[in-house]
């Protein structure tokens, strides 16, 4: 299940996309839920597990992926037990969180309102303890601590 | 420093072209859009100068504001075009916000946060967007939109709005705070 700590998190780890560069490995890449995110997110192909393929970039090594995919692929794969800076993702990285979190327990940190959409899902914020259903449930919470 | 500015940043490949109207733009939006890709070019351009093979064209300079010392920057830099990345934390605090209150640079601010101590309009909150290949050249053409337009559907319907005209929250503000002891 997905749970949010929204606001400022001490222990969170505020910028992914470094802690990524320095953590991430091979095999991550080459999964096939990165290969979705990367193809989703960065509009980019995974060639191998050190070169995709960005229709503006062009041939591109995996720290030249966005920052949202970036730590998109900490959540679904470090198992540091690291909580992660969300709002280092976009809103077209809402759906991939959601999925991540039906896979597995996932904390995240979260400082902005992010978009999660007009349909159902479920997330605990840990501030309050209250589990939310929709955005209009999420907002109604989150304006009070982001 | 006062003015509008248009900076071109551009490579073989992007050609980014950003209108700045006021002294805090923000940009957000979604991942993947070029912002770091942005800061990374402008970040070479300064460090590298035309062996970077990038251009920067604009009147005032534009330059990378991050790292550890970024307080002995600003405290020393007058007339240029800032621009931060989200990783620096540094953004959201009150000691950021007075040297951008007495500061004569202008802020280009990469974050989704709010940022409550700052003054910044609603208006200067854009995202980037690519808009096509750049005058039949190759290169991908990255322009800012606006987040919020002045028609916006709200979620819930609220029975009372409380609104405000321009600068009247700072001249309120300022004026209770002369008459109320907190």
């Amino acid at each position: 299940m997905l749970s949010i700590y929204l606001g400022n998190m001490q222990e969170a780890i505020y910028y992914p996309p470094v802690y990524f560069d320095n953590r991430y490995e091979d095999e991550w890449i080459t999964d096939e839920l990165s290969i979705a995110m990367i193809k989703d997110v960065d509009r980019s192909e995974v060639v191998g597990p050190r070169l995709i393929e960005s229709p503006v970039l062009g041939p591109i090594s995996v720290k030249e992926l966005s920052g949202g995919v970036k730590t998109l692929m900490l959540m679904a794969f470090s198992e540091e037990g690291k909580i992660f800076n969300a709002s280092a993702c976009g809103n077209n990285c809402a759906k991939w969180i959601l999925k991540i979190g039906e896979r597995k327990d996932l904390t995240v940190n979260l400082r902005h309102i992010m978009d999660f959409g007009e349909g159902t899902f479920e997330a605990r914020i840990l501030n309050t303890g209250e589990v939310v259903h929709n955005m209009e449930e999420f907002v109604k919470i989150a304006v009070d601590y982001v | 420093m006062k003015g509008k500015y248009k900076v071109v940043v551009q490579n073989n490949r992007l050609h980014y072209e950003i209108d700045i109207k006021r002294n805090i733009t923000v940009i957000q939006g979604d991942s993947a859009t070029g912002k770091t890709t942005l800061i990374n070019m402008l970040r070479q351009a300064e460090n590298l100068g035309i062996s970077s093979g990038i251009d920067v064209i604009c009147e005032v300079p534009c330059r990378v504001l991050e790292g550890i010392n970024w307080k002995m920057i600003l405290q020393n830099s007058s007339g240029n075009i800032f621009f931060i990345d989200e990783e620096n934390a540094f953004m959201n605090s009150e000691e950021f916000a007075g040297m951008v209150k007495r500061s004569d640079n202008y802020f280009v601010l990469v974050t989704r946060e709010n940022l409550y101590n700052l003054p910044y309009s609603v208006e200067e909150i854009y995202g980037l967007h690519a808009s096509g290949k750049y005058q039949n050249t190759k290169k991908v053409y990255q322009q800012m939109y606006r987040i919020y337009s002045n028609v916006w559907e709200f979620p819930i319907r609220p029975e009372k709005l409380l609104v405000e005209d321009s600068n009247s929250g700072f001249e309120f503000l300022k004026r209770l705070q002369k008459r109320v002891t907190f």
